[in-house]
């Protein structure tokens, strides 16, 4: 059953007198447990409509639906995560990955314990009382994605999380990324510009044009989970994605 | 091993100097009465901690200094606070602010004095007041530092005002209040020394008056040097506080 619902989402900006649509009429479903990847152009308005599912950018119109509730604001149990770390540079790696649970007001023993299990996850285990500073870019993104699953929200934000990283890193934290979410059975919408990483990752991909932001196809990707890096050779992957490709007008 | 040959090179190059400039004023190509030699001005030195009133003297100033500064703070963290807080604070006064902030503040010295006194309240309020700038406008900008996802991610946990202030606005502001703060003890150094040359009962300032106006150039530089030592070591006091509390700012010194 859909665990998420946009409906007839709107964005417009209005600056002196001009309207700007950033987003137009974007409708979709999401079922629970799905990977759905958002690909598109720069300007099509995906990292946009990512805060808006998130609760963190007011729509001009249209309506969210999360867990049969409208969204209104931000919520506990939707998580996001940036194309920066977005790391505080005072804390330790396990510090900033205890942050969300502070707030949060949740067990500190109990979180502290959890915290380490998953910085352990992730490959980050002995870097526990590591600064920022002294982390890879690499490294620090997997602080980054360790703080949101901290406190288990239920659908995780994914905006270009692994964008600003090199081809060999990104891939690897692709594989990783599918591991954690085949094991704690997250909901993930996952923006992305590469459309390659689009279709490995989701189980349906979410094509988008700019001006104004469209959703312009609903591409389903079948191949069998664990997926593993060789897939991309594979005739039936460069087929998907070269039908994104014409979707986008870059074939 | 590359840091000792640093220290010893400056080392050398201050040696240098100082027998340079011995020499200079052993061989009489500068006067006394302009510039006094190393070893007199050593003399001095000794000659006037030696004073039976130097302790009152510097007390007078550092208690100038150090009300001052903490005066200037208080005042001007505070006031920051508000103006990088509320956004409708900052409109009212900020304008007022930064025009203030380039009215060279000696020129208040004068009406200080008339205010205040020849006692320690005068240079006191111009020590403040000279002080109180760089903080307000370093705790504001600095707690204005706070980027668009830091802030989102801070929201997305359903963070209150008060959470997003101390465990996100607050700490990202204080290096540039360390900043601050570290250009307001210079600042009130000044102000309390260019206050008493205004006039005043005691203090540095009217020692090296004093002996400017008695030709002893020696014990002149001997004040300054003294002055000069002050500064140096509650700056490096300042500036220890702020690598223990800032720890975490990179290094970008010479």
């Amino acid at each position: 059953m859909s665990i998420l619902t946009v409906a007839k989402v709107s964005k417009v900006y209005r600056t002196a007198g001009r309207e700007l649509v950033a987003l137009d009429d974007i409708s979709f479903t999401v079922e629970a447990h799905e990977f759905v990847t958002l690909v598109g152009p720069s300007g099509c308005g995906k990292s946009t409509l990512l805060k808006i599912v998130g609760g963190l950018v007011e729509r001009t119109s249209g309506e969210v639906v999360f867990k049969g509730e409208p969204v209104l604001g931000p919520r506990r149990d939707i998580g996001i995560m940036f194309q920066t770390p977005v790391l505080f540079d005072w804390r330790t790696a396990l510090e900033n990955v205890l942050l969300p649970t502070e707030i949060l007001g949740l067990d500190r023993a109990e979180a502290r314990q959890r915290a380490r299990a998953i910085l352990a996850t992730v490959g980050l285990a002995g870097f526990e009382d590591s600064y920022p500073s002294q982390l890879s870019g690499g490294m620090q993104q997997r602080v980054s994605l360790s703080r949101v699953l901290v406190y288990e929200p239920d659908l995780l934000l994914m905006d270009e999380p692994f964008g600003a990283l090199d081809e060999f890193t990104r891939e690897r934290l692709n594989l990783e990324i599918q591991r954690i979410w085949l094991e704690r059975r997250k909901t993930i919408l996952f923006v992305t510009h590469n459309i390659a990483e689009a279709v490995f990752l989701a189980d349906q991909v979410l094509v988008m044009t700019p001006r104004p932001g469209r959703l312009a196809r609903v591409v389903r990707v079948p191949f069998p989970r664990p997926r593993e890096i060789r897939l991309m050779k594979s005739p039936e992957f460069a087929a998907l994605v070269f039908e994104i490709r014409e979707v986008l007008g870059v074939a | 091993m590359r840091l000792r040959a640093e220290h010893a090179l400056a080392a050398a190059f201050l040696a240098a100097t100082l027998a340079l400039w011995e020499a200079l004023n052993r061989l009489e190509v500068v006067h006394e009465i302009i510039l006094p030699a190393p070893s007199r001005i050593a003399v001095g030195l000794w000659t006037v901690v030696t004073l039976d009133g130097f302790p009152r003297e510097v007390g007078t100033t550092l208690l100038e200094v150090a009300a001052g500064f903490l005066l200037a703070a208080v005042g001007g963290i505070g006031l920051g606070v508000l103006t990088g807080t509320f956004e409708l604070f900052r409109r009212a006064i900020y304008p007022y602010v930064v025009a203030f902030q380039v009215i060279p503040k000696v020129v208040f010295a004068p009406i200080f004095l008339a205010w205040f006194g020849y006692g320690v309240e005068s240079k006191i309020v111009l020590a403040a007041v000279i002080a109180f700038f760089p903080c307000l406008i370093n705790t504001a900008v600095g707690l204005r530092s706070v980027s668009e996802d830091e802030l989102l991610l801070l929201r997305s946990w359903v963070a209150s005002r008060r959470q997003i202030f101390w465990k996100l606005t607050l700490p990202k502001a204080l290096p540039f209040v360390f900043a601050g703060l570290k250009t307001a003890f210079t600042f009130a150094l000044i102000g309390a020394i260019v206050a008493e040359f205004v006039g005043t009962y005691h203090g540095l300032g009217l020692m090296l008056e004093t002996f400017t106006f008695a030709l002893q150039m020696h014990l002149v530089f001997a004040v300054i040097v003294i002055i000069s030592l002050l500064g140096i070591v509650l700056y490096a006091g300042l500036d220890l506080l702020d690598r223990r509390i800032v720890f975490w700012r990179r290094e970008e010194g010479l």
